[in-house]
């Protein structure tokens, strides 16, 4: 009897314990094999564009890092609405576990994201943000942060009394916005020598058009600004073609082979630009530590650079500017 | 004995209920021991040898990519050599002669052209001169007039090394207009033969993609990685190189620029990493190789898993091992101790252990058979002595009562013989053979009630004879009982006592009546006289043993013994009962059970 019973509770100790290990590798197996999925739908996915090559870049290395199985889709243009709705819908239907989303439109992509969430994804906006907070999670460029490095660092090359003119890229939009409103904080006390606001909706030629009548208005203008990279090379080259480069400082905002060519040349005397390599890092990694049920704070950072003539072909700056290795 | 037993303490071991419970859990704790020991080692030496091999495997490499980059340079430094042995060189900057310059520039472009050609990963190559004459790759490209290349510190270096050749770390090329190439440049100063001072620069510029593209060739685990830093702690390669300037990420740079050559293992719990250096002479770079610990132990988790599960393995084999083991030395125990129960309760009958291979449990199993044997055979050889001891008894008491008897009628035979009356004799003398024969030819225990009533006859009619005017019988006994097996000489004795104790004794004439007949499936026997009888007193005590043996000798066979030999023979609700009083004479019932029916099976079977 008792020898059955020992006999018994022997052969059930081996079982449970047999159990508890086949338990433990399969648990292993598939925690090891069931990586975070995440969908990246960036505005537009350009060999030729430095900004979202580093900003998915920045994704690429991140879900390395972080183990995550990336996919990455995106519409044709910056301006295709409709192609990224259609992507976003296609991404939905992947059944991710996160969604890194850079919108196309402030206003009408909203009903998507609310989509995404609805079908129980998490949703982290990189760079833009849309006109209601669906989001978990923002990332992107702290704008007024970045316009009022614009402002202090004109205050900083001042010459004379300054008479300012912006060329910014959308009127209402948000980042011009924020960007003009930081600009005029770092200005501090030259806020006031701001004579005027043009808009060049984000089109060189428009904006160079608009530079140009702004020039003729007000030709004592000594300082123009530019808010974005059309604003910017937009302004530059009128200021060229006004043969008015040693008349009027400049400092623009993004960075693109023209406009460093620009910088070089002292056209610009520095530009703002912002950190999309960042951006798509940070993306992922809060979106990982979103599912880890971490902590984190609703909007993100990812910071931005002021860079001058003089500090261009600095080491950690060259980076920034020119973030591939074949050009 | 027992409680000798268990006032001993007995060791922690056999404090369990058994002894295999007590090995089991000796060999168990035994095993674990041996095994978490094993697992202990095993790992650690595993874990040992893993490390070393990823160092070894790892030197390799970082000493190979090391050695790759040396051999880049070596080619450039030639080139460099090549172009700047001539005169050629210093015609193109410095010679005042148009003509002289014009030859030996295309000389220069010539040999530029062949470099490019041939080397895909060479992007650049040119001479520059402080005042402002240059030649890059070919005579078309022009000088980016706003590069500012005195504010570069790679020409700076060069500036500062003489005539020595430079190697920067790497940079954006900006000196070619529209052309902004991430490069490695290999640079030396050029002397003015005029002046004798260090008035150009020699530049050629190595693609970086070509030292990138061999960086991340070698695979270090899925997170490892390597990286190059120049003798200064720049930043020549590295994968991270973004994060690291946006502070995302930090990077052991000094430590590595302090550590001399080998590897070191940084201790950050899950993310220690293994950093593994190889350092140029040449270049003065630092190639570091960084993996993972563990994910160079990336199957630690799996091997831990391996082993337990081993260990587990032999753990059960272990324990089934000593569960054979103990079962084969318990089981015989258990076997004789439930035989030697049997024994206890006195079952000898089926007691025989099967005896199995020669070890002790064999011999002793054998001796315990061979003792249970010897004790059986000695309480059967008891039993048997006993059966013996009764019969002979017996015997005895037939032989006693013949003598006595026999005499007494021989006696009365001799006197009728001589008053002549023959009659009497032959009756007398045929009655006597007749129990003379009965008495000895059945040496059987067990005779017929007709045997023993017929036998009762031929003594009562002898002596019916003998007291002829004092002694009458009568015999009434069923027919049908007639074939119930009885013991022998019960009727006789009896009948003999109620002579010698009641009809003796009387004045008149004493009749003696023998009845038999079944009642309640018993057979009942009844001897009475209308004799004397007895007292109360002499009732009570009569089925005793009398311990006066002279008594018995005078009485033949006794009361006592007949009793006894009923009750030892049919069980203890059989025997005598007597019924008497003072002057009313004495009945004797004998009641034996009905065992016709049996006894004829039983015969059948003993023969």
């Amino acid at each position: 009897m008792s020898r059955k019973k020992s006999k018994a509770i022997l052969i059930f100790a081996g079982a449970v314990l047999l159990a508890i290990l086949t338990g433990a590798v399969f648990y292993l197996r598939q925690k090891a094999s069931q990586p975070i999925r995440m969908v990246c739908i960036p505005k537009v996915i350009d060999e030729k564009n430095d900004f979202w090559m580093s900003l998915l870049e920045g994704t690429r290395m991140a879900a390395d890092e972080y183990g995550v199985e990336l996919t990455i889709i995106a519409g044709k243009t910056e301006n295709d609405d409709q192609g990224q709705i259609e992507k976003i819908q296609e991404a939905i239907e992947m059944k991710p576990d996160v969604i890194l989303l850079t919108p196309t439109s402030y206003t009408e992509i909203t009903d998507a994201a609310k989509e995404i969430k609805e079908a129980g994804i998490q949703l982290v906006l990189v760079d833009s943000m849309l006109d209601e907070h669906v989001e978990d999670a923002l990332v992107c460029t702290d704008n007024f942060e970045a316009g009022m490095k614009m402002g202090e660092f004109l205050r900083s090359i001042l010459e004379t009394e300054p008479v300012i003119g912006i060329v910014a890229h959308v009127e209402g939009s948000s980042t011009a916005m924020e960007r003009v409103e930081g600009f005029r904080a770092g200005l501090g006390e030259y806020e006031n020598c701001i004579v005027d606001t043009v808009y060049g909706n984000s089109d060189y030629d428009k904006s160079s058009e608009v530079t140009r009548q702004m020039l003729e208005e007000h030709p004592d203008i000594n300082v123009i600004v530019g808010m974005n990279e059309y604003s910017a090379v937009g302004a530059a080259r009128a200021v060229k073609d006004a043969g008015l480069e040693e008349q009027i400082q400049m400092i623009g905002f993004d960075n693109s082979l023209e406009e460093i060519q620009y910088l070089e040349e002292n056209l610009f005397q520095g530009i703002v630009i912002q950190k999309p390599f960042n951006m798509g890092y940070l993306g992922v990694e809060k979106a990982v530590e979103l599912l880890r049920g971490e902590k984190v704070s609703k909007t993100v950072d990812s910071g931005s650079e002021l860079i001058t003539t003089e500090n261009m072909y600095e080491m950690e700056n060259q980076k920034l500017l020119f973030p591939f290795l074949d050009n | 004995m027992k409680k000798e037993h268990t006032a001993k303490k007995p060791g922690w071991l056999f404090r369990f209920k058994s002894i295999r419970t007590s090995i089991l859990l000796s060999f168990a704790v035994l095993v674990i021991s041996a095994l978490a020991i094993f697992l202990v080692f095993s790992m650690n030496f595993t874990q040992n040898a893993v490390l070393e091999n990823s160092i070894d495997y790892t030197s390799q490499l970082v000493d190979q990519l090391n050695a790759d980059i040396d051999s880049y340079m070596n080619y450039m430094e030639n080139i460099a050599e090549l172009v700047t042995s001539g005169s050629n060189v210093s015609d193109v900057l410095f010679s005042k002669n148009i003509l002289r310059r014009e030859s030996a520039k295309g000389r220069i472009a010539e040999q530029f052209a062949t470099v490019l050609s041939t080397r895909s990963d060479i992007c650049n190559i040119g001479i520059l001169g402080d005042n402002g004459r240059y030649l890059i790759n070919n005579e078309e490209a022009v000088y980016n007039e706003y590069a500012n290349i005195e504010g570069m510190k790679w020409y700076q270096q060069t500036m500062a090394a003489g005539g020595t050749p430079v190697v920067s770390y790497s940079h954006v090329q900006n000196i070619v207009k529209d052309s902004y190439q991430w490069v490695v440049t290999l640079s030396m100063g050029l002397k003015n033969p005029d002046t004798g001072d260090i008035e150009g620069i020699f530049f050629i510029d190595l693609n970086y993609s070509a030292i990138s593209d061999l960086c991340e060739q070698i695979n270090l685990g899925n997170k490892g990685y390597l990286f190059i830093l120049d003798s200064e702690g720049n930043i020549v390669y590295h994968p991270w190189q973004q994060l690291l300037y946006n502070g995302l990420k930090t990077e052991r740079i000094q430590e590595v620029l302090d550590a001399e050559d080998g590897s070191f293992v940084t201790k950050e719990g899950d993310n220690s990493k293994l950093y593994t250096l190889s350092r140029s002479e040449k270049t003065g770079w630092t190639v570091a190789g960084v993996a993972y610990t563990n994910e160079l132990m990336k199957n630690k988790e799996e091997m831990q898993l391996m082993y337990l599960v081993a260990a587990f393995v032999l753990f059960l084999a272990a324990i089934l091992f000593a569960a054979l083991i103990t079962s084969g030395i318990t089981k015989p125990v258990k076997t004789l101790r439930n035989f030697m129960k049997e024994v206890e309760q006195g079952h000898f009958d089926h007691v025989y252990i099967p005896v199995y291979g020669e070890n002790e449990f064999a011999s002793l199993n054998n001796s315990f058979n061979i003792m249970a044997d010897r004790i059986q055979e000695l309480m059967e050889a008891n039993v048997q002595e006993q059966k013996e001891k009764r019969k002979s008894e017996l015997q005895a008491l037939q032989a006693q009562i013949n003598p006595h008897f026999l005499y007494n009628t021989l006696d009365s035979i001799i006197w009728m013989a001589e008053w002549g009356k023959n009659k009497e004799v032959v009756l007398m003398t045929s009655s006597l053979a007749k129990l003379l024969r009965q008495s000895i030819s059945n040496e059987k225990e067990i005779v017929t009630i007709e045997q023993e009533i017929d036998y009762t006859r031929s003594y009562l009619t002898i002596q019916k004879m003998r007291y002829k005017d004092q002694l009458e019988f009568e015999i009434d006994v069923d027919p049908d009982i007639l074939k119930v097996p009885i013991v022998k000489l019960v009727v006789q004795p009896l009948a003999e006592n109620a002579i010698y104790h009641s009809i003796k004794y009387m004045e008149e004439k004493g009749t003696i009546r023998i009845t038999g007949e079944e009642k309640d499936g018993d057979i009942l026997l009844n001897v009475s006289d209308d004799g004397v009888g007895m007292d109360a007193e002499t009732l009570a005590h009569i089925l005793e043993k009398k311990p006066d043996d002279r008594e018995r000798k005078h009485k033949g066979v006794g009361i006592y013994n007949v009793h006894n030999r009923l009750q030892l023979y049919y069980g203890k609700e059989y025997g005598l009962s007597y019924e008497s009083a003072k002057g009313q004479g004495t009945t004797v019932h004998i009641r034996i059970p009905n065992t016709y029916q049996e006894e004829a099976g039983h015969e059948q079977e003993e023969i």
